[in-house]
């Protein structure tokens, strides 16, 4: 009896061991985690007829929206003040430049590319509250307009 | 009985330690390995004379060759009998240089007739070591730079030694995310042309500068493919910004990432068939590899290269496609690493604040950042120079390679 045990686990032993090595073969699988759901989804329009901040001095249509860390996701506190401007939209139609900025410090590339995800990220909000897509245009100069422009983590939004 | 229960776990101790060797065991159970073994190869290093030179200048053209040779560090300088002998004349700063290996075959002769005696002692320097050791020298090359010196940021270029500085761009709200082509004739970069980002290509050479993406939304990071006929670049005008690879005979681009984060600082490897790039979905910059697709039918295949650091940007593989540079963030300081790839050992090159590394073209230094001025640094002896300080503060190097 004991023996049967024996082999029994001598058997079950090989096989693990079996497959074990076989996992050696397995295909890898890419690996995207820590991945946020696709939230931008809106082409851009024409440029034409939009003016850059680096221009000439334009006039907020709100406070500037201030982000944290190196995310993208748009808070509570965003929303209530991207609101007032749905509001003002639906009155005037006005075209909007959403506009990106970082703190110098960052990488360089790193640093357009975030302002810019923020921007839209902006964007898509404001387009989902009722906003034409075609009245919004972004940009992300991340801090290559600095110091003349904002030097912190923000997105303002000029009214053209 | 006792024995009988032990029996199968001794098995398997025994089953793993005889597959170790012949490597059948899955990776993720070989913890005691670090990775492949790279032993580094001893290459001894050929000795090279240089023979006294003819002519008018021929004294000031040697003196300035082996200067440039000490700096290369390629080859054992002397006096007596080496595996190659360089001789040659000069005059009126023209330099015609030849090289003779010790069974007195000729590998080249070669006559260098620009303006200047300097740079015709480079150009053959260059020559001697491309001849002797088949990697490219370095005193031809260049490297390109962002400086605000002149009060918003330009592109620059400069020799390794930090010297022939040249304002490249002269735009009023200023350019940014600069590459060179693998001989330095091209640079692309963007300018904020019209206060929008746009980007641009500069043909050195002959002076004359093409616009390669006007869209919406911004397009920065701009690196050319290594046969020069492609650029890889960030665009957002479909909305989410994406890594995009454009054809600059055809003008068509098509989309590589499929990213819904924050992609940036896309660089080839020289097989022109991968691209890196830092991706930030959320939680900070990661590194991933993306496929080049070789016909417009075949999707991009897409995925995340794991390096240990949470906060990854500027990749750049080497010119041997072995090893990968970049910057992440240690101890709240960013710091330079390079780590082999796909898989090796990571080696932190510089901390402090170093930042945005460039191979060389030879892929022995890297060049990179640090508190507004520009380093070279030698990878295997460790020494660094800071080849370019005081010029503003400069940011963005790139090596041509």
């Amino acid at each position: 009896m004991a023996a049967m045990m024996t082999h029994t686990r001598l058997l079950f032993a090989l096989m693990t061991a079996l497959l074990l090595s076989a996992c050696a073969d397995m295909p890898k699988l890419p690996k995207l985690s820590g991945e946020q759901e696709p939230t931008v989804v809106y082409a851009l329009g024409s440029r034409d007829g939009f003016q850059s901040p680096l221009q000439g001095a334009l006039k907020p249509a709100c406070p500037a929206l201030e982000f944290g860390g190196d995310g993208y996701t748009l808070t509570g506190g965003h929303k209530k003040l991207l609101s007032t401007l749905v509001t003002e939209w639906e009155k005037e139609k006005p075209k909007y430049l959403i506009s990106g900025y970082t703190p110098p410090g960052l990488p360089e590339d790193f640093a357009r590319s975030l302002s810019e995800r923020r921007a839209q990220a902006v964007r898509q909000h404001l387009i989902e509250n009722g906003i034409d897509a075609a009245s919004l245009q972004t940009v992300g100069f991340g801090f290559d307009s600095s110091p003349s422009s904002p030097t912190s983590s923000v997105v303002v939004i000029y009214r053209q | 009985m006792n024995a009988a229960r032990h029996l199968p776990i001794l098995c398997l101790l025994i089953l793993f330690c005889a597959d170790v060797k012949a490597g059948v065991l899955p990776s993720w159970l070989q913890f005691w390995k670090s990775g492949p073994k790279t032993s580094p190869v001893k290459v001894e290093k050929k000795s090279v004379s240089v023979a006294a030179f003819g002519g008018g200048t021929g004294a000031s053209a040697r003196q300035a060759l082996v200067a440039e040779l000490t700096t290369a560090r390629e080859f054992l300088l002397t006096e007596d009998k080496a595996d190659f002998t360089i001789s040659g004349s000069s005059v009126g700063g023209r330099i015609t240089g030849r090289i003779v290996n010790a069974s007195g075959k000729e590998l080249i002769e070669r006559t260098y007739a620009a303006p200047g005696l300097d740079e015709n002692a480079k150009a053959l320097a260059d020559d001697v070591i491309l001849a002797i050791t088949g990697k490219p020298g370095l005193a031809t090359s260049r490297i390109v730079f962002v400086s605000d010196k002149s009060g918003t940021k330009q592109v620059y270029l400069c020799d390794p030694d930090g010297r022939e500085v040249l304002q490249v761009t002269h735009h009023s709200y200023g350019a940014v995310s600069p590459s060179l082509n693998s001989d330095a004739s091209a640079v692309a970069y963007t300018s904020y042309r019209n206060g929008f980002p746009v980007v641009q290509w500069l043909d050195l050479g002959q002076g004359w500068e093409r616009t390669v993406t006007d869209t919406p939304g911004s397009s920065f990071g701009a690196a050319f493919s290594p046969d020069g006929q492609r650029l890889a670049l960030v665009m957002s005008f479909l909305g989410n910004p994406e890594v995009f690879v454009t054809d600059l005979t055809t003008s068509t681009a098509a989309c590589i990432s499929d990213t819904t984060g924050a992609p940036s600082s896309p660089a080839w490897h020289p097989d022109g068939k991968q691209i890196i790039f830092a991706d930030d979905r959320g939680d900070g910059p990661r590194l991933y590899i993306a496929e080049v697709p070789e016909t417009s039918e075949t999707e991009a295949k897409l995925l995340r290269w794991r390096t240990g650091y949470s906060f990854c940007t500027d990749p750049e593989f080497s010119p041997d496609g072995q090893s990968v540079v970049f910057t992440t963030r240690v101890g709240g300081e960013y710091t330079v690493v390079v780590k082999g790839w796909p898989n090796g050992a990571t080696k932190v090159i510089q901390g402090g604040g170093a930042s945005h590394p460039s191979w060389s073209p030879n892929g022995r230094s890297v060049c990179y950042a640090q508190r507004g001025s520009l380093y070279v640094h030698h990878l295997a002896s460790g020494q660094r120079r800071a080849i370019l300080e005081k010029h503003g503060q400069i940011t963005e190097p790139r090596w041509m390679k």
